[in-house]
């Protein structure tokens, strides 16, 4: 009985142990040359969302429509750790074939040899001629080659409510001061009604960043942003303390207490749910606005200009598709980057998603140039008011400068750190890594 | 069969490798856990820890050397990690307590029959089943200084007048997330020591209240005594858990306001996700794992515990 039982084990083991090993394989052993001949694309998006992915997925039924031997499967990790799975991806030498490739990520990615330079290919590409400035430079951004094909821009405005104004007899602030100004008159805390939704929690600094860059304006040094012509740190000017002030002020005297810890989704609710009378933020939420809030109450104008400079001045984010190093299928990946980028495909992606699209011929079309976006276009038609500047991605401290600094500004806010101590650390961080630059 | 068992453990003494059949079957049997546990946590510990003494950073991979112990250094200067030192300290103490009280508490409350006892127990059971990431998301909401459910109740019963930004205020954020921790943890103490509870052979409660015992002696030197192997062990089991879990204050605070909830485990994650600095996450790692090791041997010698197996 006992024999039995023991042969019966070591089989099961036997099979349990097969089992493992074979799934612990990696799965580029998966063919991506299916049995009827076809190629199959494996792409990878990283700014995720329900939405979105179903836009996607239908781009790419068209696609497979046009292109009767590609096949593509859309991989959609979730929003918060999509980059680190893309990361991670490449790390195992994965054969991905299209993935998105963001500012924030085409620095490391070219450096790690992750991602294609795209130039053989856009050489000979068409459309590449009718692309927007802003687009060309994002591609470019690393060593002035085409790494990643941007499919639209991010670039903030000022989300506001037109009939809170209207009923105070203000109008849309066109300056800093005058949108703290016009902020502490609109706060009311009894009525729960608050003037700004402040981001005080992850990705605060990016706001100090480009209120700075705006205060200091044509400071800026063109290629080192975070540096002024003169060579400073541009947290060591007076301006750089003109904002501190302003973005305390902000905080105290007209934004909900509670915004020390808000971030995205808190402040886009803040305004969409009737709690705050402004907020700058991305175009995406333009359509969530639209879904929640009544047509009328709610408008959107261009970004506030720095009091002693007369502009304003952000980073003009860009997302875009990139071809995968370790690819088998490189030449049929470019068709499908191609095809996404193309002026119809893409105005059509940027339409549904709340994006600004990367060609010219869009300036055209009156879903842009009317309504909600066209603050956008308004911004862009003015660029020496309105001016792009270039976060300091190839600088290895700058992740953590964000992280120190997110922390910092929430000292700032609670009292915990004076202007002057934040602004002098941040300047010594700064100094040291310009002294560090390899 | 009594006597095959015999010679079975008397062959289980002899080292590992022996060629007799029973030892291969044996090691047949462990084989998978053995790779199993090799390729999931022994494997990415050696990687970590060997990490630890690297300058791995995401920002670029081709330049990745042995720096010593310059990770160890930058991570002990910083001011953030002595604050999410003593923050692990309060975390798992005033975490601890009260589950381990409270759960007590509903463990004997739920150990008699009672209607409805089967439809409490699973209401009490389910807060383990959620994730730690979505009980924080949860929470968050509800701790929302403007329009959170926790505000509103509090001021529509006139407790507070004015609605408390909790997650705005470094106490109270703290406050927040042990209390959100206290009701994840409850569950876990209410269900092992109701199983300890259950095991209590009845005959010496009936032998106590025969002796004139009242409920509180009887609480005191019959059942405490009887289930202490399982309190220490499930104690000794939170104590690593919870000081291992950033997910609910990554979750509700992110360690926020300005750091002030950080704990090491949370510290490690921001250095990784918001740093890409595998190299000083991983040296923060290393400092957590000498931290609960040499917690466990000092707690496993001081209660002097040596009935492993025993629940």
């Amino acid at each position: 009985m006992l024999f039995l039982k023991k042969g019966f084990v070591i089989w099961m083991s036997l099979l349990l142990f097969m089992g493992i090993i074979a799934g612990c394989s990696s799965s580029t052993t998966s063919k991506s040359k299916s049995d009827d001949g076809k190629v199959k694309l494996r792409m990878v998006e990283s700014i995720t969302s329900p939405a979105r992915t179903k836009l996607l997925r239908e781009m790419l039924d068209k696609f497979e429509k046009e292109n009767p031997k590609i096949k593509v499967e859309l991989i959609s990790p979730p929003l918060k750790s999509a980059d680190e799975k893309i990361s991670q991806m490449l790390m195992a030498k994965e054969d991905i074939d299209v993935l998105e490739v963001r500012e924030q990520t085409v620095k490391n990615f070219s450096n790690n040899k992750f991602i294609e330079d795209l130039s053989p290919y856009t050489t000979k590409w068409n459309d590449w001629n009718t692309l927007t400035e802003t687009i060309k430079h994002g591609a470019t951004a690393v060593d002035n080659k085409p790494y990643y094909i941007p499919y639209g821009v991010y670039e903030k405005t000022l989300f506001y409510r037109k009939d809170w104004f209207e009923e105070a007899g203000l109008k849309a602030p066109e300056t800093w001061d005058e949108l703290v100004d016009d902020a502490i008159k609109l706060t009311d805390p009894k009525k729960n009604r608050y003037g700004y939704s402040f981001r005080g929690g992850a990705g605060s600094p990016d706001y100090i960043e480009f209120m700075t860059w705006s205060y200091l304006g044509k400071k800026i040094a063109p290629k080192d942003a975070y540096f002024t012509t003169d060579g400073n740190v541009m947290f060591d000017t007076p301006e750089a303390k003109q904002v501190l002030d302003t973005f305390v002020n902000l905080y105290k005297k007209a934004s909900p207490p509670d915004s020390v810890s808000w971030s995205y989704p808190e402040m886009v609710q803040g305004f969409t749910s009737g709690m705050t009378a402004m907020l700058i933020q991305d175009p995406e939420v333009i359509v969530t606005a639209d879904q929640n809030m009544k047509k009328g109450t709610w408008a959107t104008a261009p970004l506030p200009k720095g009091t002693p400079s007369g502009v304003a001045q952000q980073p003009a984010g860009t997302a875009g598709w990139g071809i995968g190093a370790f690819s088998k299928h490189k030449a049929e990946a470019w068709k499908l980057v191609a095809f996404l980028s193309s002026p119809e495909q893409n105005l059509y992606f940027a339409k549904n998603n709340s994006l600004i699209p990367i060609h010219l011929s869009a300036g055209d079309d009156p879903y842009f140039k009317e309504g909600y976006f066209s603050s956008y276009i308004k911004m862009n038609a003015k660029p020496d008011e309105f001016l792009i500047a270039d976060r300091p991605v190839e600088y290895k401290g700058y992740a953590e400068y964000r992280s120190m600094a997110e922390k910092d500004i929430q000292a700032l806010l609670l009292g915990k750190l004076t202007k002057e101590d934040a602004l002098a650390k941040w300047t010594d961080f700064w100094k040291k890594e310009k002294a560090n630059k390899k | 069969m009594k006597t095959q068992i015999q010679q079975y453990e008397a062959q289980r003494g002899l080292p590992t490798f022996s060629v007799s059949k029973h030892g291969l079957f044996i090691f047949l049997c462990l084989l998978p856990a053995i790779v199993l546990v090799s390729i999931f946590i022994y494997y990415p510990l050696f990687k970590g820890v060997v990490m630890a003494f690297q300058n791995y950073s995401l920002f670029d991979l081709t330049d990745i050397k042995f720096i010593g112990l310059e990770n160890f250094k930058a991570v002990l200067a910083e001011d953030t990690f002595k604050e999410s030192l003593g923050n692990s300290f309060y975390w798992v103490f005033f975490s601890l307590i009260p589950q381990l009280l409270i759960g007590f508490i509903v463990a004997l409350l739920l150990r008699r029959k009672f209607r409805g006892r089967g439809i409490y127990q699973a209401f009490i059971f389910f807060p383990w089943a959620m994730s730690g990431f979505l009980i924080g998301l949860i929470w968050r909401w509800m701790l929302n200084g403007q329009a959170g459910v926790i505000n509103d109740l509090l001021l529509r019963m006139h407790i507070i007048d004015n609605a408390i930004p909790f997650l705005a205020d470094p106490t109270w954020s703290m406050v927040s997330v042990i209390v959100a921790n206290v009701w994840y943890g409850i569950t876990f103490f209410a269900i092992m020591i109701l199983a300890a509870l259950q095991s209590i052979p009845d005959e010496l409660y009936e032998a106590a209240k025969m002796d004139g015992a009242n409920y509180r002696q009887q609480l005191f030197s019959i059942t405490i005594p009887y289930i202490l192997p399982t309190l220490i062990v499930t104690t000794l089991l939170r104590v690593i858990w919870i000081l291992n879990f950033p997910d609910l204050i990554y979750s509700l605070t992110n360690g926020g306001p300005a750091g002030s909830t950080h704990i090491l485990s949370t510290y490690m994650l921001e250095k990784l996700i918001m740093g890409q600095n595998y190299g000083q996450a991983a040296a923060v790692g290393v400092i957590l794992i000498l931290l609960l090791l040499f917690f466990s041997i000092f707690y496993l010698m001081a209660t002097k515990f040596n009935k492993a197996g025993d629940f």
